[in-house]
């Protein structure tokens, strides 16, 4: 290997250092108007009026947009990936706090906002329901009158046109007989987790920029889809797709945030209605009204035997997808159907249920959905275990799901590497040690999790890479570099097959009129995905340069080798990649096209039973190990080790991976401690960094770490599987376990804030703290 | 933001002949870092700015007074305060609780003038100044007048402080030999954050018993305070973990806490509960005697 | 009411520039359009996450709170200033080197107060690191690599 395994620098690192790396948050286009977004002030109503002269009358206003406006150029103004139910303005009432109502477009920014201020609508008020559990119930208040699945899932065409019911989607896994498992098991265990919502605070908030052009439209748009956004903004204006340009550049974080439509169909329609240039860019507080992470509650029932091993297990989740399905209903089922955990479990049933609320909506955030499960099955674990007497690790080992064992939809578990990821994370937590739990007021404990996702599927990726006439090369892909660094893993691989240093490859900002179709830059996916297709690409590039010089040089091309931007012959004959564009059009020019796609094979679920026999392109499995200390009386836990463990197939590149692992499990920590949205009647009460407090330095345990276990992955490059989210599975339950392993109190919610912890505390020394 | 004006006086007098004692939106504005967040969340619209960052000079440093103490300028900057030698020597308590406050950019700007006047019953200094017996001296075209600190503080985000009136310097008195002082900031959600709770303590010893003590909250009541039947628990009594206990008891019970996002009242009353006690216990090991 | 804009003079990166400004606006919005320089720039907006750093008069403010009507007469260094001679700032180095970064918004700010951070403590321990940079916040979580940034820095300034 030349370049796969090693810790290559980032190609954009000196940009990022010297702050001239190009975010669309800093594009500004000539004669642009800014747009500022008037929010709904309640969570449901019907609008009556909408008012703007005192806005329009304002100097420097150019515009102000509402859905009727919007509705002259779009008659079906409604998109998302997996329901067409979010409107590009409100259209009739509003569904949740913080809606987009109008937009008010000004020649400059500052004017922009006053305007919006000076936007008057009235309401008339509905009843509203924010609880997933409530809001799934027969007689609350009905939020879409009608589901309206998008049909590019054909899994979710089924519920076209159902009604007068919040649950947008329920979805389910039958395995074995779970009457027949609990009636055989010993023990019973039942419990009922929460999570709270959390957002992905990205540092360069959302951003989209659209200006006309010819008979097309060019959207900017700080995007993890932009392949997504042509498709839906091109089906929205009835335009073929080659109309719409979607570009984009490097993004200051995305988690998940920046995915399908946020602002792009709104700048479209915006741009395409006044004529002008258009921005809408966000600012930190409106991010929490766009888009969260799905907070739920997560019933689970497991019987085990006397010996203990898990025989049945029935988890039942209300996912609070809050008013917009965005992809919630993706997040209910491809990680609904993990929620058995990596466990080996005779009977199962799965239900989850993609619920609507009157909160913003809830998307992808970093783990999709995996997290909230891991949460309850993984602290569910540690006290099945102490009741029955087993040491945690043992009845992990006990339990896990190996090699060659059905995984609850019947997929065959292959390519995961359970008991070395155990193993690992048993040495790093030195976990046979007698352990210190301390007797004042601080407390220690210990705990470990393990966390099973299933890379979701299908999904497509392709890719090209160029020669260019001086032997230069570059490579179009649509993956988006949000700061995973996946430019650079992709140049490592163009490099692997061409023997091209790293740090010369061009990576092209998406750009749909140049980069070919990617799904998306989701979900772990892309170094598996479009890390198959960059090496397809490059592989083709190879076969026809090889073919070059094999007549050139009269040789068999089975004798050619490509090292350092030369090819050489096993006879020792060489000819630069320059030379071989020469040869091949006869004068120092002319471009050599590789294409790669990639598309894993799959096998679509039976929607009764949830059974498939090829779920996913590949098993993610994440440990964490935690060491705490608990103030007992504050409850504020301070975790003093944090070590997280993975099965990344292959480490492309070592020091991208530590960083994604690290960072993935301190960002964890901030939704296992603290983070947590706050409502109020609909309304975010804490929509800024002042409230919603997200980790900083010292909120790193001092003693952090990641391991990882490579095993290469058949199907993936180089045997790499995707890593990103790996980090944020396990260490929610792992530092909750180290709690109950200091103390033996139980908290079912998520933050474990200082407050949750000791009120649990003192409910268990009976003496609760009291409610004023 | 919306257009304003703003004005930047050369002298004490031309700033203070710039305010308005009728209009809400005239202020002065001077490291501006409180001021800039609620003019950008609109919940301040200025009409005029009375900028005192030409006056700078007369208004900053820390010098000795006459009595023996130190007099702070209005227009010294924390990060100034944090610094500070004299005030490292005379008033530890307070160094060491300028060390996290806020964050250095904001120390950097943010002066003892604005920190105080915005009334905002999260800041660190105030229950640390009802503690040290501070006083702010106010000056307006009506004359000059010294503000007890505790009559400053009136309500939240109020202090008793006119529209007319600019804070020019801050008094902190001598304080007696072997004090015990300290200040417990509780964050209840990440390290960084805005205290759930602040407890300042300041108490001096005659022998045995604890002669003179006070105890000051902030953060968990809509303004800082000190807490006298706190402070009378303690007067009399040896400085043991009992008197404290039975101290921090009456303090807890004493206040009526702001329920929020960074905790109920209950949970808040039990946090002022531990933290007047540990701040007492702390400030055991502090004094210049002790030393 | 007085006229809404102001020409404000002061020293950029080292040159003496002046620029026509709204007394309304904030540094950043400044140094973004009449300058072109991107490396300050607004995220959290409320002076507590530090990707708006810009050095005013050498110490390090929330450009984002902070009127550029007050730059007036001041000396302004931003992260696009640090380089020499196209020779990056052994801090910006380390942190090249340290991959101490993913999405790279918060760097520049990192990078600036870590220059200010050394000009404090020229050897600093791992708690001033944690507590002098506390007030910067990286949403990516690349907080251990910045630390180790942070000492390669120090080491190689002060060498």
């Amino acid at each position: 290997m030349r370049s796969i395994g090693q810790s290559v620098p980032r190609l954009e690192g000196h940009a990022k250092v010297t702050g001239s790396v190009e975010y669309i948050h800093h594009l500004r286009l000539p004669g642009m108007l800014y747009g500022k977004i008037h929010r709904s002030a309640l969570a449901h109503a019907r609008i009556v009026s909408i008012d703007a002269s005192a806005a329009l009358a304002l100097d420097g206003v150019h515009a102000v947009i509402t859905i009727q406006d919007v509705l002259s150029l779009v008659p079906n103004p409604y998109y998302g990936p997996a329901f067409h139910d979010q409107p590009i303005l409100a259209h009739g009432k509003v569904r949740h706090v913080g809606e987009p109502v109008a937009v008010a477009l000004a020649v400059d920014p500052h004017i922009a906002e006053q305007a919006a201020d000076l936007i008057h609508v009235e309401y008339e008020p509905l009843d509203a329901v924010f609880d997933e559990i409530e809001a799934a119930r027969p007689d609350a208040p009905i939020i879409h009158d009608v589901l309206k699945p998008a049909g590019m899932f054909t899994d979710l065409k089924h519920l076209g046109g159902r009604s007068g019911t919040n649950v947008a989607l329920d979805a389910r896994v039958r395995r074995g007989d779970i009457a027949k498992g609990f009636a055989e098991a010993d023990r019973i265990f039942e419990h009922t987790f929460r999570t709270g919502k959390v957002i992905h605070a990205t540092f360069e908030p959302m951003v989209s920029l659209a200006e006309k052009q010819g008979d097309g439209i060019t959207i900017h748009t700080a995007s993890q889809s932009p392949s997504f956004v042509r498709a839906e903004v091109s089906r929205l204006l009835g335009w073929a797709e080659n109309r719409v340009r979607v570009r984009t550049a490097f993004l200051g974080g995305g988690f998940g945030a920046k995915l399908y439509i946020k602002l792009e169909a709104l700048v479209a329609v915006c741009a395409l209605l006044t004529g002008k240039p258009v921005r809408i860019g966000l600012s930190m507080d409106e991010q929490f009204y766009t888009i969260t992470k799905h907070g739920a509650t997560v019933r689970i029932k497991t019987g085990v035997t006397d010996d203990g091993r898990m025989i049945a297990r029935e988890v039942e989740t209300y996912w609070n997808g809050g008013a917009y399905a965005d992809i919630g209903p993706r997040v209910t089922q491809k990680s609904g159907f993990t929620a058995a955990g990596p466990y080996d479990i005779e009977h199962v049933a799965l239900d989850n249920y993609a619920v609507y609320t009157n909160h913003p909506p809830a998307g992808a955030l970093r783990g999709f959905g995996i997290s909230q499960l891991v949460w309850a099955y993984e602290r569910q674990a540690d006290i099945i275990a102490r009741e029955m007497g087993i040491d945690p690790l043992a009845f992990r080992r006990k339990n896990v799901l190996r090699e060659g064992r059905p995984h609850a939809t019947g997929t065959v578990v292959t390519d995961m590497e359970i008991d070395a990821v155990l193993d690992l994370l048993e040495k790093r937590m030195d976990w046979r040690r007698p352990f210190d739990r301390g007797t004042g007021v601080i407390r220690r404990g210990r705990g470990l999790a393990i966390g099973l996702k299933a890379c979701i599927s299908p999904t497509t990726s392709v890719a090209t890479v160029l020669l260019y006439g001086d032997g230069s090369c570059a490579l179009h892909c649509g993956t988006v570099d949000m700061g995973q660094a996946s430019d650079t893993a992709m140049a490592q691989i163009v490099s692997e097959v061409l023997g091209i240093q790293t740090q010369s490859i061009r990576v092209v900002r998406p750009d749909t009129d140049v980069t070919p179709y990617d799904m998306a830059t989701l979900g772990s996916r892309s170094t598996f995905h479009m890390g198959n297709a960059v090496r397809a690409a490059a592989e083709d590039v190879l076969a026809q340069v090889f073919h070059i010089a094999a007549t050139s040089l009269d040789t068999e091309v089975s004798s050619l080798e490509c090292v350092d931007a030369e090819v050489v012959s096993s006879r020792g004959a060489r000819m630069t990649l320059r030379e071989i564009m020469l040869a091949r059009f006869a004068m120092q020019a002319g471009t050599i096209v590789g294409t790669g796609s990639f598309a894993p094979h799959y096998k679509k679920p039976d929607p009764a039973t949830g059974q498939s026999p090829d779920v996913t392109p590949f098993w993610m499995l994440g440990g964490a190990g935690a060491e705490i200390e608990v103030d007992t009386e504050t409850g504020r836990i301070e975790v003093t080790k944090l070590v997280n463990v993975a099965d990344v197939g292959r480490a492309l590149n070592p020091a991208s991976v530590d960083r994604q692992l690290t960072g993935a499990a301190i960002m964890q920590v901030g939704f296992t401690l603290f983070e947590e949205m706050v409502f109020s009647d609909g309304q975010v009460v804490n929509a800024s960094l002042a409230d919603y407090k997200i980790p900083g330095f010292l909120d790193v345990p001092r003693d952090i770490s990641a391991g990882y276990v490579e095993v290469p992955h058949r199907n993936g490059p180089y045997g790499a599987k995707g890593v990103g989210e790996t980090g944020v599975f396990s260490p929610s339950p792992a530092i909750a376990n180290a709690l109950y392993d200091a103390l033996g109190v139980i908290v079912h919610d998520l933050p474990l804030t200082p407050e949750r912890v000791l009120r649990a505390i003192r409910q268990a020394e009976n003496r609760p703290l009291g409610d004023e | 933001m919306k257009n304003f004006e703003l004005v930047e006086p050369a002298t004490i007098d031309e700033a203070v002949a710039l305010l308005d004692p009728d209009d809400a939106g005239v202020r002065a504005i001077a490291g501006g870092t409180a001021l800039m967040l609620m003019m950008k969340a609109r919940l301040f619209e200025p009409v005029r700015l009375v900028s005192l960052r030409r006056v700078n000079g007369a208004l900053r440093g820390v010098r000795e007074n006459a009595g023996g103490g130190l007099t702070v300028g209005a227009m010294t900057t924390l990060t100034e305060l944090e610094r500070s030698p004299k005030i490292a020597a005379a008033l530890p308590v307070m160094s060491r609780a300028l060390h996290t406050l806020s964050n250095v950019r904001i120390r950097n700007v943010a002066t003892l003038g604005g920190h105080l006047a915005h009334g905002d019953p999260h800041m660190d200094l105030p229950p640390i100044l009802l503690t040290l017996g501070a006083r702010v001296r106010a000056v307006s075209r009506r004359g000059e007048r010294w503000i007890d600190i505790a009559d400053l503080f009136v309500g939240y985000y109020q202090v008793a402080v006119a529209r007319d009136e600019l804070i020019t310097e801050i008094d902190v008195p001598a304080q007696p030999a072997g004090v015990h002082t300290w200040y417990a900031k509780f964050a209840a959600l990440s390290a960084d954050d805005w205290p759930s709770v602040g407890v300042a303590v300041w108490y001096r010893t005659d022998g045995e018993r604890i002669a003179e003590a006070r105890v000051a909250v902030s953060a968990a009541t809509e303004m800082p305070l000190r807490l006298a039947g706190a402070e009378r628990a303690l007067v009399g009594n040896a400085p043991t973990p009992q008197t404290f206990a039975a101290a921090a008891d009456v303090a807890a019970e004493a206040i009526e806490p702001v329920a929020d996002i960074r905790g109920t009242a209950a949970y808040k009353r039990e946090m002022v509960r531990v933290h007047t006690r540990r701040a007492l216990a702390q400030a055991l090991h502090t004094g210049r005697a002790a030393r | 009411m007085t006229d809404a804009t102001r020409t404000i003079r002061f020293t950029l990166n080292g040159r003496a520039v002046t620029a026509r400004i709204a007394v309304y606006e904030t540094l950043v919005e400044v140094l973004q359009r009449e300058f072109a320089l991107l490396g300050a720039r607004e995220s959290c907006a409320q002076g507590l996450c530090g990707c708006c750093t810009v050095l005013v008069d050498g110490t390090a403010v929330s450009g984002c709170l902070y009127l550029a009507a007050f730059a007036d007469g001041a000396e302004l260094v931003t992260v696009e200033g640090l380089p020499k001679d196209g020779v990056l700032h052994p801090v910006q180095q380390a942190f090249v080197d340290k991959g101490a970064f993913q999405c790279g918004f918060c760097t520049p700010g990192m990078v600036l107060m870590t220059k200010e951070l050394l000009e404090q403590h020229p050897h600093p321990t791992e708690d001033q690191i944690r507590h002098y940079l506390s007030g910067n916040l990286c949403r990516c979580a690349s907080y251990p690599e910045i630390v180790q940034a942070v000492k390669l820095a120090a080491d190689k300034v002060h060498i």
